[in-house]
């Protein structure tokens, strides 16, 4: 079986806004994410910036309930799943009657709540542990509360590949559709903003500026570039075999035509087995589309600020596509990584940009590497007519994933 | 502590476990027909008026005692009497 | 579906053996992995049993990687990966890199890890915490790392799905051989012990103090236990191509959900009898069809009733003509291991003709009471084996592996 699959639904929740044409519009206005961080102390992370949801309250998009068995990463992850479902029409009636399925891409799922767990543990003993904050220790809690929360009772699945999570949940949910397994699901990712993995990746050296002497680059692409900050949010779309969205009589946004996933085994210490690795799924990508490199009309790049790895994805991407001429945009620079959930934020924006016709520009950019210099081409808004997109998106260590979309707002 | 310092204190529990404003806990709430409680969270508050109050209840027991913690007052009973039990003042 | 998958390589790091052969003898005795903990101090616990891996070296097996910065269950994930390559008779350096992917689930990652980052916070030494915290915790590296270890460029995906990650990893590899995106899969799951796991079940009273007896009347709980288990899966026609030996052939799986409750199964079971339709569906046969089905069987009093509920909705009259066993009885829950071990389990029914007991089966339960193979294992032909998994999450999966005839 080989059924098309189509998006007819969309829903972030974002430092910069909890719509897409909000998220989009913000980027466009050259609006960042980054700003002090009010969730935790960052005086051992030379009060470095990241992206924080501020205020985040479940109850304007879920209602006046009990959220305590949900923590941070469920409650963003429920909220946005809340309005990608509603912005589709699936109502709870419907859920009730079909099995809606729930893909859910994620570095960390509930990490916060993992280590408080512990540590009460070391304070008070293991006697005291709280039962309900161990239900979600585990990696896939918020997507087992999500579906409880949303009626969801088709495939249930956590993907868990680093910074290309959700955009591997989005190829994973393509295949069940595809292959019949399943008519239709939520696919996303949620990153929650937490002391342990933003401080982590302070100690590693990966954050923008947490080199001593360097002030924080975390633009992509820029020569300038040190690292990347940290964000959060939840983005997800809503996937359905194309006959049945169009039995129901739904409109359709986009259609997921095909994917290519690898690995960089050098683990990004070896720059001609990364660019392979990453130009390997972008090639598979386009011919699981059946499409040629020069149809796409524009790229959506994982690039984050890191040193090494947006090197490695110019590189590959040059192997491919003519960056010269087809615009490239980098959502990063203005929402920080949200990690397991910027694939799928780069999808939904990908979708608003084909409605706008337009690429929103990496307005931080000065300049960029000599070797893809072009992508300075990138640094204003582009206006593009979109009919087939390129989503690209890689995680630290080099989990890649490409994703092939088409525009099929005029069927 | 007497019993209605007991009391305040178990509903705030029960408050932070659910979200349920103390206002809406009735002294004679049953936590799975009133409040709506499942397993997990009776089991949380079990846990920490266990904490909060020292009553150090082995695990052993703790699976029976569940059993029997119907209401608001049954938890409010197991406070009192085990105190009373240990000689416990204040 | 036209590609159809076979397993041909098992590798296995269990409390009763590393090495399927090791492990095949093991657990046809019925010998037990259950223990007194040892990485860390239990005192003050009610409880100080599990299914600790003891004596494990990483040594032979993690070779071309950093083996100082990567957790436990990756050590143990790279140990079985290679074993299931040897035990497939293929040479790591003879891989087709570009086509060989990795598939893998686990429920916790590397916790050890971030034990050792709460170690520090605790002790008010924050700034002690290790650069290689960020790049050895997350679990998506315990796939990562096996892919660097034997240099594969293919698909790599982690499914962190609890109790039922290894069949979510599995059923995936197969998809992806499926669909032509690698020539051989090596897929399974790695779990190791931690401290937050243990204490979690023990305050949810689940874990039980002596041994683990799953469908026995007076069964106490589980028993928290850790390992690694991968299979090596390929195309038929490629694996006939290189003359290997084939263990069994993926007939169907099948994957719902619950949406019911976070740690406690549907009070009818209605996920699980969908999974396990889905999976009979798939693989085209009934339930009278079945030889064998590897349980879920914790051992704690709610699931082992729901199962046996589950299983009867499913299975009506032919529930009870089949035997069904839990190696939890053995090895208590490895968590994301346990499913890929047990699909190695029901790989090995199928190609020996043999059904490994439920062991610490003493009195039986009325509401449970079907044929679950006590305490002896047996020998009988097993055509088609099911293995069934229940997760944390309520995410259910059943994988039907059958008999290679041709």
């Amino acid at each position: 079986m080989n059924r098309r699959v189509v998006v007819t639904g969309a829903g972030i929740i974002s430092p910069l806004g909890d719509s897409p044409q909000a998220v989009f519009s913000s980027i466009c206005e050259g609006r960042s994410a980054l700003g002090d961080v009010t969730l935790f102390s960052t005086d051992l992370m030379d009060g470095a910036q990241a992206g924080e949801i501020k205020d985040f309250l479940p109850q304007p998009y879920l209602g006046k309930k009990n959220f305590r068995p949900l923590d941070r990463t469920g409650r963003l992850t429920a909220a946005a799943v809340q309005m990608t479902l509603d912005n589709s029409g699936w109502t709870v009636e419907m859920r009730e009657e079909n099995l809606v399925g729930l893909i859910l891409g994620t570095m960390f799922g509930g990490l916060h709540t993992i280590a408080e767990f512990d540590r009460l543990g070391l304070t008070a003993g293991p006697k005291f542990v709280k039962p309900l904050d161990f239900a979600n220790t585990v990696i896939n809690a918020a997507s087992g509360q999500t579906a409880i929360w949303h009626t969801l009772r088709g495939v249930n699945s956590t993907i868990s590949t680093g910074g290309s999570a959700s955009l591997q949940a989005l190829a994973y949910g393509m295949d069940l559709i595809r292959s019949g397994r399943s008519d239709v699901l939520v696919s996303g990712g949620t990153d929650e903003l937490c002391f342990e993995s933003m401080y982590g990746f302070y100690r590693a050296g990966m954050l923008a500026g947490s080199i001593s002497g360097q002030s924080a680059c975390s633009t992509p692409f820029d020569i300038q570039r040190n690292g990347f900050a940290t964000s959060e949010g939840a983005a997800f779309t809503l996937l359905e075999d194309h006959q049945f969205a169009v039995d129901r009589g739904v409109s359709t946004q986009a259609e997921i035509l095909g994917y290519g996933s690898g690995y960089d085994y050098s683990q990004g210490k070896d720059e001609n087995i990364a660019v392979k690795a990453r130009a390997q799924a972008i090639q598979v990508a386009l011919d699981d589309a059946r499409l040629t490199a020069d149809q796409i009309d524009i790229v959506s790049a994982s690039a984050n600020g890191s040193k090494l790895n947006d090197r490695y994805e110019a590189m590959a991407l040059l192997r491919c596509i003519d960056l010269e001429n087809v615009p490239v945009m980098a959502v990063k620079s203005s929402l920080g990584d949200s990690l397991g959930a910027s694939g799928a934020m780069q999808v939904v924006l990908l979708i608003e940009a084909m409605k706008q016709s337009l690429s929103p520009g990496i307005q931080t950019m000065s300049k960029a590497d000599p070797d893809f210099s072009m992508l300075e081409n990138n640094i204003q808004n582009r206006p593009v007519e979109i009919r087939y997109a390129l989503a690209n998106a890689v995680s630290a260590d080099g989990n890649c994933c490409a994703v092939v979309l088409k525009n099929i707002s005029d069927e | 502590m007497d019993t209605t310092e007991i009391r305040t204190q178990i509903k705030e529990v029960i408050a932070n476990a659910t979200s349920i404003d103390v206002a809406d806990i009735a002294d004679n709430s049953s936590f799975e027909d009133d409040l709506g409680l499942d397993s997990l969270t009776l089991l949380e508050i079990a846990v920490d008026v266990d904490h909060i109050f020292k009553l150090n209840i082995p695990d052993e027991e703790l699976s029976e005692r569940l059993q029997h913690l119907r209401t608001v007052q049954d938890s409010v009973d197991l406070v009192v009497n085990h105190r009373s039990h240990k000689n416990v003042g204040v | 579906m036209d590609t159809r998958v076979v397993i041909t390589g098992i590798g296995l790091v269990t409390s009763i053996g590393i090495g399927r052969e090791m492990f095949w003898e093991n657990v046809l005795s019925g010998k037990s992995g259950i223990s007194e903990v040892e990485s860390f101090d239990t005192s003050a616990y009610s409880v100080h049993k599990g299914g600790e891996v003891k004596g494990f070296s990483h040594g032979p097996f993690v070779k071309n990687i950093d083996s100082d910065h990567i957790g436990r269950a990756s050590q143990f994930a790279i140990a079985a990966a290679r074993l299931a390559l040897e035990d497939a008779g293929v040479a790591p350096d003879d891989i087709n890199r570009e086509a060989t992917g990795v598939s893998m689930g686990t429920t916790s990652g590397e916790p050890n890890q971030i034990e050792l980052f709460d170690d520090c916070c605790v002790a008010d030494e924050t700034n002690q915490v290790s650069p290689y915290f960020i790049s050895s915790y997350p679990c998506h590296y315990i796939a990562g790392h096996v892919a660097a270890e034997l240099s594969l460029m293919g698909s790599n995906m982690m499914i962190p799905t609890a109790c039922a990650a290894g069949s979510f990893a599995i059923s995936h590899a197969c998809d992806i051989l499926r669909n032509g995106r690698a020539q051989m899969m090596l897929a399974g799951g790695a779990d190791s012990f931690s401290r937050i796991t243990y204490s979690g079940f023990a305050r949810l009273l689940a874990i039980a103090p002596d041994k683990c007896q799953p469908f026995d009347k007076n069964r106490k709980g589980m028993m928290p236990g850790e390992g690694s288990s991968m299979v090596v899966l390929e195309p038929l026609d490629l694996a006939l191509e290189r003359g290997a030996t084939i263990y069994a052939e993926v007939a169907g799986y099948g994957l719902s959900c619950d949406a019911f409750h976070m740690t406690g199964g549907h009070p009818k079971g209605d996920g699980a009898v969908r999974a396990m339709e889905q999976a009979l569906a798939e693989s085209g046969t009934s339930p009278d069809d079945i030889d064998y089905i590897s349980a879920h069987g914790t051992g704690t009093k709610s699931n082992d009733f729901h199962e046996t509920v589950s299983v009867k909705r499913v299975f009506n009259k032919a529930a009870y003509d089949t035997p069904i066993s839990s190696i939890k009885s053995m090895l208590g829950h490895t968590m994301g291991a346990a499913s890929a071990i047990e699909a190695a389990v029901c790989s090995l029914a199928v190609y020996y003709g043999q059904i490994p007991p439920t062991i610490n089966y003493e009195e039986p339960d009325p509401d449970c009471d079907l044929d679950y193979v006590p305490n002896e294992s047996r020998q009988q032909k097993v055509r088609l084996a099911m293995s069934n998994a229940y997760a944390f999450g309520g995410t259910n999966a059943s994988l039907i592996l059958k008999a290679y005839e041709g």
